[in-house]
C-alpha cells in the first residue's frame, strides 16, 4: 500500500506491533546510538556564515558532498542555512564542489 | 534606501599588492560616485582554492561590506564581471539576515534570563557556574557515520 515497504507476511496493516518479534529474527535492536542534536541549536551559534570555513568543514565530508541531516542531526532549519552557507562558499572556492 | 551587502572578490596571484589596492579604490569610486559608503574592507591575504578556477590554484581574497542601494551593488557586479583580474566575486545581502540574528540572540538572552529569575537565580550568568564554561570548545565534530548510509 502507498508504496510501503511491509516484511513479515501475512495480513497488511499490522504496523508497529511487532514487540513480540524483535529478537527472532535479526533485527539488532539492543543497538545504542548517541542521539543526535542539532550543533548549531546546542552551541547556540545563530549565524551560519559562508565565510567561516572551519565551522563548516565538518559538513561537507570526503567527497564534499553535504552531509545529510540523519547523520549530523542538524535541525531543518539550521540545514537550511547550513546549505546556503556552503554553497556560497563553494562559489568562492572556498569548499570544494567535489574531490576526484 | 540604505541596505547592507557584502562582497567579496578573488583577485588573481599574479595582481601585485598595488593592483589590489587600485582595485579597491575603483570599488570605493563606485560606491561613493552613486551614493553609499564602505563600512569595513578586510583583506584575507592569498589563500589556496579548494578547486582551480582557469588556471589559478591560488587567490587574493578581499571583503567588503558596503552600505547603500542597489544600484551601487549592480554597478559594483557589472565592472568585476568585466574586470580580468578578479577571478571570482560575490555579492550577498547581510542587513535582514543581520536583523534576524539580532533578534534571535536577543530573545534566547531574555527567555534564559525570564527562566534565572524564576529559580531564584541572579538575572546573568555567574563565572564558574554550570558544569562546562561557554569558552572551552572540545568540538565533536564526529558523527557516527556507516549504519545510515545506504
Amino acid at each position: 500500500m502507498n508504496g510501503r515497504k511491509s516484511f513479515g507476511g501475512g495480513g497488511g496493516g499490522g504496523r508497529g506491533k511487532s514487540s513480540d518479534q524483535k529478537t527472532k529474527d535479526g533485527q539488532r535492536r539492543p543497538m545504542f546510538r548517541r542521539r543526535k542534536v542539532c550543533k548549531f541549536c546546542t552551541d547556540k551559534i545563530d549565524d551560519i556564515n559562508y565565510k567561516d570555513v572551519r565551522m563548516l568543514m565538518p559538513f561537507v565530508p570526503e567527497r564534499a558532498k553535504v552531509l545529510p541531516r540523519r547523520i549530523s542531526g542538524t535541525c531543518a532549519m539550521h540545514q537550511r542555512k547550513l546549505r546556503t552557507a556552503i554553497m556560497r562558499a563553494r562559489q568562492l572556492a572556498l569548499i570544494p564542489f567535489t574531490t576526484e | 534606501m540604505s541596505r547592507k551587502y557584502e562582497l567579496v572578490y578573488v583577485v588573481s596571484p599574479e595582481a601585485t599588492d598595488a593592483q589590489v589596492a587600485d582595485l579597491h579604490t575603483q570599488v570605493e569610486a563606485i560606491v561613493q560616485r552613486i551614493g553609499g559608503r564602505i563600512e569595513k574592507t578586510e583583506n584575507w591575504g592569498r589563500r589556496k582554492l579548494a578547486y582551480e578556477i582557469g588556471r589559478h590554484k591560488e587567490g587574493t581574497y578581499v571583503l567588503e561590506v558596503i552600505e547603500g542601494s542597489g544600484d551601487v551593488m549592480k554597478e559594483i557586479d557589472r565592472r568585476l564581471k568585466v574586470t580580468d583580474l578578479v577571478i571570482r566575486h560575490l555579492v550577498v545581502r547581510i542587513d535582514e539576515e543581520q536583523g534576524v540574528v539580532e533578534r534571535m540572540r536577543a530573545r534566547r538572552t531574555e527567555v534564559s534570563r525570564r527562566r534565572r529569575v524564576a529559580r531564584g537565580l541572579p538575572p546573568d550568568r555567574q563565572p564558574g557556574e554550570g558544569q562546562r564554561g561557554e569558552s572551552d570548545d572540545d568540538r565533536d565534530d564526529h558523527f557516527d557515520m556507516g549504519e545510515d548510509l545506504r
